[in-house]
């Protein structure tokens, strides 16, 4: 029997902890680490964050895995960024002052124009026919952030209105990031993160 | 859109869930991770766990709680109250598990504290908690630790008004515990009306959170005590309240009662 392991890129910021409870309820085998070994050796990245982006991006930074994600997003290595994970794959950020990011998928992370933050549960709205997020149209998840991602059309997939509307999943290829936090959005963040981890991995 | 929440409260005394009846006597429910257990559960829209007696024995946060929290799986958003003194703290409760966490008695004691982890954190973990009460034609802010009130300082609102916090947890500590004890006048006469507020203290009577949740300063509502005298309390809420623009009651759970065949 073969196991799907989802490798949690540890870089020292937030808590890991939720997310792999998630995978591991689901029947993922997980593996936690910065080493890049290890995380090579499992069949999808995640990429959690709470904070602030130039903290996360230095992070990323001081452990050499800036290189690395760049490289397996190239390779077609399938990669889910989480919340400021969503927003540390997008080419820089204005959050505090300008940091470029991993530009895995080109876009930059701006404060929220119509509100201060946004918290609590939103309904996703799909924008783009994908396979991985139908079932999530219409879903409602927790959401917990004061920055989004604006960028190019075509790599919004999913939407929320708060009341304006701001990117709430975004997807390059085998890229994909959300906004929210499915590990904190009860059964249907489950769904959600088990048709992201099998769709993108038996792609 | 954004719905607005209700969030479900385990209060901790000596490292017991209790039942709070204006912060002045407290039974005891039994141990903190069987509550917590069954606020996930039930489908809380978030759970706030608050542990009273750390900031007043200047104890610190109660990091062994928040581990053993963190090692149930929770997948429900969980908040985090109790003996913040500093950075430091913050950032490690967020490491163990907290996705937002409560800050009270460096409110009063040290305000560069609370925003430097603004600044790590972002203003969307922060959460201010205070204690009010509706006292003769003006709001009133208790200082728990020496039992005394005052008006909210100019310097406390620059601090809310500015967005280093992005909620106040108001708690109508007089009424806290009683069967439809909240004052209306603690969200209504507050002096911020911008703020987001999480109002609670009193609140059981679906008739008041309606009003509350209707008013463009509220965006969530805290219940503790009062989820604790059925299974589901806060679905059954939910359900009385379907008009109100709250996610929809759920009953599931990640456990499935039937064995796969």
């Amino acid at each position: 029997m073969s196991y799907t392991t989802v490798g949690i890129v540890d870089y020292g910021i937030g808590n890991h902890t939720s997310v792999m409870h998630s995978f591991r309820d689901l029947g993922f085998r997980v593996r936690i680490s910065a080493g890049i070994k290890v995380l090579s050796s499992t069949d999808i990245l995640v990429l959690p964050g709470v904070g602030a982006f130039p903290s996360a991006m230095h992070a990323l930074h001081q452990r050499d895995l800036v290189g690395y994600l760049q490289e397996q997003a190239r390779e077609q290595r399938p990669i889910i960024g989480i919340c400021l994970g969503m927003q540390l794959l997008a080419s820089a950020s204005h959050e505090h002052h300008f940091t470029t990011g991993l530009n895995l998928i080109p876009g930059e992370v701006m404060p929220l124009t119509h509100s201060k933050w946004h918290i609590g549960w939103n309904t996703v709205e799909c924008i783009q026919e994908d396979p991985l997020l139908q079932a999530s149209d219409g879903e409602s998840f927790y959401f917990n952030h004061s920055f989004s991602y604006q960028g190019p059309a075509e790599y919004q997939v999913c939407i929320s209105r708060h009341p304006e509307p701001l990117t709430s999943v975004i997807r390059r290829g085998s890229v994909v990031g959300v906004q929210f936090h499915p590990e904190k959005s009860q059964a249907t963040g489950r769904t959600l993160l088990k048709n992201l981890v099998e769709g993108l991995v038996h792609a | 859109m954004l719905k607005k929440r209700v969030v479900g409260v385990v209060t901790i005394k000596n490292g017991w869930a209790v039942q709070s009846f204006g912060y002045r006597q407290y039974l005891p429910l039994g141990k903190p991770e069987h509550l917590v257990e069954n606020l996930d559960r039930w489908g809380a829209d978030e759970i706030l766990v608050q542990v009273i007696d750390r900031s007043a024995n200047n104890l610190g946060p109660d990091f062994e709680l928040l581990e053993r929290l963190g090692g149930l799986g929770l997948e429900t958003p969980l908040i985090y109250a109790g003996g913040i003194r500093s950075e430091s703290d913050g950032v490690k409760l967020i490491q163990l598990g907290a996705d937002r966490i409560v800050i009270d008695s460096l409110l009063h004691d040290d305000l560069s504290s609370v925003r430097q982890l603004s600044a790590r954190l972002g203003a969307q973990a922060l959460i201010a908690s205070m204690p009010l009460s509706w006292q003769d034609g003006a709001i009133e802010w208790l200082n728990y630790r020496q039992r005394s009130a005052s008006l909210i300082s100019p310097e406390i609102m620059n601090i809310i008004e500015s967005g280093v916090i992005s909620e106040v947890l108001v708690t109508d500590w007089m009424h806290e515990g009683k069967s439809g004890g909240f004052d209306q006048n603690i969200v209504s006469q507050f002096p911020l009306q911008n703020v987001p507020l999480i109002a609670f203290g009193g609140l059981n009577a679906t008739e008041q959170m309606a009003i509350l949740l209707q008013q463009s300063n509220v965006s969530a509502i805290a219940v503790g005590n009062f989820l604790s005298y059925k299974e589901h309390a806060i679905q059954k809420f939910k359900e009385l309240l379907a008009d109100m623009p709250l996610r929809l009651a759920v009953y599931e759970s990640k456990w499935s009662l039937l064995a796969d065949v």
